[in-house]
């Protein structure tokens, strides 16, 4: 668990004169689920889009498997292997669970240009059937494989989004609040998913309010407030630091971190 | 409704159609088979409006672009696999030079922007007179002979091919969820990997080069052409049979365009007024305001396809023993 696969180096990015952010750094290492914790406002959305390309960055460096990546549009980097889900959830909510999934192909297939053959690709060959399937069984949904998304209730949407994000297939997943509106049973079958992904070597970032969550998951959680670093550590030593506790947890503590040991799914 | 039944269907329509030169007149049949070269339009606002969620208020310029291309490269004595191939080329291309700006806009401006484009072909048909003869228009251009009934017949299999293509490319293929990606969300099917700026180039290509065949097949069977076939009044017209139809849905279109196309002609037993136009405006009013998803979305319903929704489970072996319905491990 040393490879660092997502560096963030000196990360300034700012909105007409607000400063989201100033002077990120952030490491993210195979394996590790890494907390983006803090107030509201602080800047962690735009930090992962920032990450992503939504958001192109004044300042800085991002690095992906020690590669630049701050130049490149979003669909390069998702085929180089970065995947999301969103705050607010985005799926083609006219489409079926099953279409939103095998969209997410595209950042496996479009890797190398000769992927680009597979476009007229039938949706019921197994090219597609078997990989859909695979996410659909990893986030536990392959039953609703065609609904269409709106006949959903929102937790559920959160694994639909999950499952796209897994069938490509990812070094890095970067989850945006994922637990929102989710039932404590949902809230389990994240965890053990995330625990999952980080087990065959991925990196999870995790963007979350839930201290329970954040602490029974997170490997190191990284603090920022008013677009600053103030926080790198585990989850224990964030709560002995008398800076974070004033800027965002006060009184809540949060969850022991469990043993990391795979649960058989 | 079951795959198999679709296709009894579908054939069992085809058949309908193709009886149809024995039951109308000639000037009926006319109509029919201009109906099903305008259907080739439609499809082109099809894959760009319904399909890709852009939308185009310069169609006749694509088709104007393929009709006179093929017009006059005949009329210079060109063969005709060339005048073909010429006439779908520039239209293609055009599509992707009008697409380099056009991707890159939403909302009213890509319609102003495409707006520009239709009215901009108009004037250059007018008043390029050297080469299109401007108003005088274009007059004997060579063509095959194929006789009304072989024109129908020729025209109902690449109108049904097309519209058939078309529906598997939406609903079976990865290229139709790409499209549907790119319209429902462009963050969300940017951060899948797709290159949405790349998919709209796509969708501009493609709707050209239909909106181009519609062109070359109008001047091969009509042998005349007039800047007047193709001015931005033009554009809307074509619009509203696609929303009409439903523009998500190539079958839509294709029955949409049919009754569209009758429909003005059938209503001169209304006297030889405006009145049968202002009949005709109110129907169509009246099947958007009651059935919003179009004549697509009112077919899918009764064949028990729901909008927007793709069969997507395949019953091969593998995929049913990784999941079953009902069961997630």
């Amino acid at each position: 668990m040393t490879t660092p696969i997502l560096e963030i180096k000196d990360v300034s990015k700012d909105f007409g004169g607000v400063q989201a952010l100033q002077s990120v750094d952030l490491t993210g290492l195979a394996g590790e689920v890494h907390g983006l914790i803090g107030p509201n406002g602080a800047g962690k959305s735009t930090l992962i889009g920032c990450i992503t390309g939504v958001n192109r960055i004044d300042r800085g460096e991002i690095l992906f498997r020690g590669r630049r990546i701050d130049h490149m549009s979003v669909h390069k980097r998702a085929r180089l292997g970065i995947a999301r889900t969103f705050q607010k959830i985005r799926l083609a909510q006219q489409l079926t669970v099953f279409e939103n999934v095998a969209a997410a192909l595209a950042s496996r297939w479009f890797r190398r240009p000769s992927g680009y053959l597979r476009v007229f690709t039938s949706l019921s060959s197994k090219l597609v059937t078997d990989p859909v399937y695979e996410a659909l069984e990893a986030a536990g949904i392959s039953s609703l494989a065609r609904e269409q998304v709106t006949s959903l209730p929102y937790g559920k949407r959160h694994f639909v989004e999950l499952a796209r994000a897994l069938v490509a297939q990812p070094d890095a997943i970067l989850l945006d609040e994922p637990a929102t509106g989710l039932t404590d049973a949902e809230r389990e079958n994240l965890m053990a998913l995330v625990r999952r992904i980080t087990a065959n070597g991925s990196l999870v970032v995790l963007v979350e309010h839930d201290l329970e969550l954040v602490g029974r998951l997170c490997d190191r959680v990284t603090v920022i407030e008013y677009g600053r670093k103030i926080f790198g550590g585990t989850p224990l030593d964030a709560q002995q630091d008398p800076h974070v506790v004033k800027a965002y947890l006060g009184s809540s503590k949060f969850a022991q971190k469990e043993a990391s040991g795979v649960p058989a799914a | 409704m079951s795959s198999a039944g679709l296709w009894t269907l579908r054939l069992v329509c085809l058949a309908l159609m193709a009886a149809l030169p024995f039951v109308i007149g000639p000037f009926w049949l006319q109509m029919m088979t201009q109906a099903l070269i305008y259907s080739l339009v439609v499809f082109s606002i099809n894959v760009l409006t319904g399909f890709c969620g852009l939308l185009s208020f310069g169609q006749a310029g694509f088709v104007g672009a393929g009709a006179y291309t093929f017009g006059v490269l005949s009329i210079a004595g060109a063969p005709i696999f060339l005048c073909v191939l010429a006439g779908l080329a520039l239209p293609t291309l055009l599509g992707l030079l009008l697409g380099l700006p056009a991707a890159r806009l939403k909302g009213h401006y890509l319609a102003i922007g495409t707006l520009g484009f239709g009215v901009l072909g108009a004037q250059m048909l007018n008043n390029m007179v050297d080469v299109t003869r401007g108003p005088m228009g274009l007059l004997g251009i060579h063509s095959v002979d194929l006789g009304q009934n072989g024109w129908y017949y020729v025209l109902l299999v690449i109108s049904f091919g097309a519209m058939t293509g078309l529906n598997a490319m939406e609903r079976h293929s990865f290229l139709g969820v790409m499209l549907k990606s790119v319209k429902y969300d462009e963050i969300s099917a940017e951060s899948c990997g797709v290159a949405t700026f790349g998919v709209k180039l796509l969708a501009f290509c493609g709707s050209a080069f239909l909106a181009g065949l519609c062109g070359v097949l109008l001047a091969a069977y009509m042998r005349f052409l007039t800047p007047d076939l193709f001015v931005p009044t033009e554009s809307f017209r074509y619009l509203m049979i696609a929303v009409v139809g439903g523009a998500g849905s190539a079958t839509g279109g294709f029955i949409a365009s049919l009754f569209l196309t009758a429909m003005p002609e059938l209503l001169r037993s209304l006297g030889e007024t405006n009145f049968r136009l202002l009949v005709y405006g109110i129907m169509v009013l009246f099947v958007l305001w009651f059935v919003p998803g179009g004549i697509g979305g009112l077919v899918e319903r009764v064949i028990g396809h729901r909008a927007g929704t793709a069969p997507a489970r395949p019953q091969t072996d593998n995929a049913a023993h990784i999941a079953a319905p009902g069961v997630s491990r």
